[in-house]
């Protein structure tokens, strides 16, 4: 078995040749491997792939190995949320549940449409469960009265991965929030959306990890008619770290908001990916992302709007990248794509990336602000706007994280 | 007696190395404690890059001078320290700053010299009634000092807020780089009178303006007259009308 096996991928590394035997543990199941081979037909991403052509796992991955420092700690609230844990033994979830949320821990995998398309997303749902985590956790929502869900991810050792879907019936909504914290050598973790007519999310994504680990964060949300979806990133990066989000717009009058702010040390490379296609008419997507990056640190973004000529029509869609770069050998990457062949549609982007703006500095400093507060003053300012969306209970949190790695 | 603000000399240029652009050239100028200075002078004479030389501004360079404030060299200084050191510059075009209230950045600045003075920060209740009692002078609506500091704010606003901002940081030293311009009859009057309030005997003042009638608010002990880099003529009160009436030209060619 594990000689066919190692011909899933072509001149695997020690990494790849790690994850092959870790899919071997697992039961046999035709799901899996379909989602398995979605992942070995290239391997680990690398850059001689378009879409990962910033961010090379491949590279950054030559073996599997535990981190130098444990898991971050997480920042986000926990009080009045209904709290899970993934940790490096299992999965915990709340002994109570309130009405209008089920629960199901399936053992077994389900299918994974799309997985063609994200390649660590694949890989995470080929490879999650066993132990004591399940292969597949599966959250009906039927109300909208539901206290915030907070789903903390915290690994260890070499891998790490998880998989999720949230069923959201019609008229129900969900406050969500995520924390990723590292680790694992390598996290991925891969969360499905299915908005049904007339439902809302608000969803808060934290992620920071080493800089020895490799990270991936993958949304893949359906939204259906007068659906509306807000997302929020707040993500310090990896050495690898990749948050990607596919949303596909499915039923007339959708709405997403999709905002997300990175900010990259040096040595931390922070990518922000994402694909939104308005497969219905008249929905909107409103998409601002901000970054913040340091010498020696990186950022990427890669966006894209996709409008089909029939069901794209009256396409209302915004796209902003806005790069700060805080130092002489700090790197940002953009890539933003508008393809759109409707004609009746308003889609517009923007995509800017500079250093601090020497003026603001100056007036901040005449009136006595040192030259360091000033710059984290500027920068705060300038990220906080990506972070307006966030729920109430997150949003202050996220801003003073953004602030204390501005400030130190 | 030694002058609060003492400049000998000062050359400064402008841009890169090789295209290098003096625009001050020998100037000197001295401003005792408790006097007020007016400096006027043709568009492009070097008025505003006088006032960032002296607030340290990057991207001018000092290539011969000095200037001292109270005996002190400050163009090796940062420009905060400057600030902390009692240096205030009300702009000719104070700068945006989006997502930054008034009154977060006025409190910032104000603890940041404190701290750099070694004195203590003010506490939020004094300073919030100080911030009443300053715009209610300035005649400030409250509503405009939660707003970003200067975005979308009318060009007299602005210069409103630069006052409001010097009201409340009690500088030692002031510079007004065309405070007067764009205000409306009412907000010059406003203006003017927080200024005469700042007058103190510990305090000196250089105002730059094109115009004598800010002057009539505003009485001058000294009128300069900067040109082509230096000064080029002093005078009392009086130079600053005869400048309105007969212009640099007639003034000047006297001066030559
Ligand atoms: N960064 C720069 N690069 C090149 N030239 C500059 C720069 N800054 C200022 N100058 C030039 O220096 C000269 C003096 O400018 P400055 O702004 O000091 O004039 P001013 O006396 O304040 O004029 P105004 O009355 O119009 O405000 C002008 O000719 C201006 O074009
Ligand atoms: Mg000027």
């Amino acid at each position: 078995m594990t000689t066919a096996l190692r011909d899933f991928i072509k001149n695997p590394t020690p990494a790849e040749l790690e994850l092959v035997a870790r899919y071997g543990a697992q039961p046999e199941d035709s799901r899996r491997e379909r989602a398995f081979l979605a992942f070995a037909e290239t391997g680990l991403p690398h850059r001689r792939m378009e879409a990962w052509k910033w961010t090379d796992f491949k590279a950054a991955l030559k073996a599997l190995e535990t981190p130098a420092a444990a898991s971050a700690k997480d920042p986000l609230p926990h009080e009045g949320a209904l709290v899970f844990r993934f940790t490096p033994n299992g999965f915990e979830a709340p002994v109570n549940m309130p009405e209008g949320i089920r629960m199901v821990e399936q053992p077994g995998m389900q299918a994974f449409p799309g997985a063609e398309n994200v390649p660590l997303g694949a890989l995470a749902a080929a490879l999650s469960g066993g132990g004591k985590r399940p292969a597949t956790l599966i959250f009906e929502i039927t109300s909208g009265n539901l206290p915030r869900l907070h789903f903390v991810f915290s690994g260890s050792g070499q891998a790490s991965f998880a998989r999720i879907v949230f069923l959201i019936r019609s008229g129900a909504s969900l406050n969500l929030s995520e924390s990723y914290l590292g680790g694992a050598g390598l996290t991925s973790t891969v969360l499905e959306f299915d908005l049904e007519q007339d439902t809302a999310i608000n969803r808060a994504i934290f992620q920071r990890g080493g800089a020895d680990e490799a990270l991936a964060v993958t949304g893949i949300a359906h939204l259906g008619a007068n659906a509306e979806m807000t997302q929020t990133t707040l993500s310090f990066g990896a050495k690898v770290a990749r948050m990607e989000t596919r949303v596909v717009h499915q039923a007339t009058g959708a709405k997403l908001n999709l905002n997300a702010a990175y900010l990259s040390g040096r040595g931390f490379h922070t990518d922000i990916t994402t694909n939104v296609r308005h497969g219905a008419p008249s929905c909107v997507t409103r998409q601002l992302t901000k970054g913040a990056v340091l010498d020696g640190g990186t950022g990427v973004f890669q966006g894209k709007f996709f409008v089909p000529r029939k069901t794209g029509q009256h396409t209302d869609a915004d796209m902003q990248h806005q790069a700060l770069l805080l130092e002489d050998g700090a790197q940002v990457f953009a890539k933003p794509e508008l393809e759109i062949y409707a004609d009746d549609v308003e889609c517009a982007h923007g995509n800017t990336c500079g250093a601090l703006d020497d003026a603001q500095m100056f007036y901040l400093r005449q009136r006595g602000i040192p030259e360091n507060q000033a710059r984290a003053m500027l920068t705060e300012a300038f990220i906080a706007e990506a972070l307006g969306k966030a729920d109430d209970s997150v949003r202050e949190v996220l801003l003073a994280e953004a602030q204390n790695w501005l400030s130190s | 007696m030694r002058p609060m603000l003492k400049i000998t000399d000062l050359s400064a240029a402008v841009g890169e190395d090789s295209e290098a652009k003096t625009i001050l050239n020998g100037l000197s100028l001295d401003v005792p404690a408790g006097e007020v200075h007016a400096i006027m002078g043709p568009n492009g004479a070097g008025k505003s890059t006088l006032s960032y030389v002296l607030t340290g501004r990057s991207g001018y360079e000092v290539t011969g001078g000095s200037a001292t404030l109270n005996g002190e060299n400050v163009l090796d200084m940062d420009p905060e320290t400057r600030a902390a050191k009692g240096m205030f510059l009300s702009f000719q075009y104070p700068v945006e700053i989006p997502g930054v209230p008034v009154m977060t950045f006025v409190r910032t600045a104000m603890n940041a010299q404190r701290k750099a003075r070694g004195e203590d920060e003010i506490s939020a209740p004094d300073f919030i009634k100080k911030s009443r009692d300053v715009a209610k002078t300035l005649n400030l609506d409250a509503e405009m000092l939660k707003r970003p500091v200067n975005v979308g704010f009318s060009g007299g606003e602005k210069k409103r807020l630069e006052i409001y901002q010097m009201m409340m940081l009690e500088p030692k030293f002031l510079i007004l780089d065309e405070t007067d311009s764009g205000l409306d009859i009412d907000a010059l009057k406003t203006v003017a009178d927080g200024v005469n309030a700042m007058r103190d005997p510990s305090r000196g003042m250089l105002v730059i303006t094109h115009y004598q009638r800010l002057l009539d608010y505003i009485k001058p002990d000294k009128v300069h007259v900067l040109a082509k880099g230096r000064i080029i003529k002093t005078g009392e009160a009086d130079l600053a009308l005869r400048l309105e009436k007969e212009g640099y030209d007639g003034v000047l060619g006297e001066a030559a």
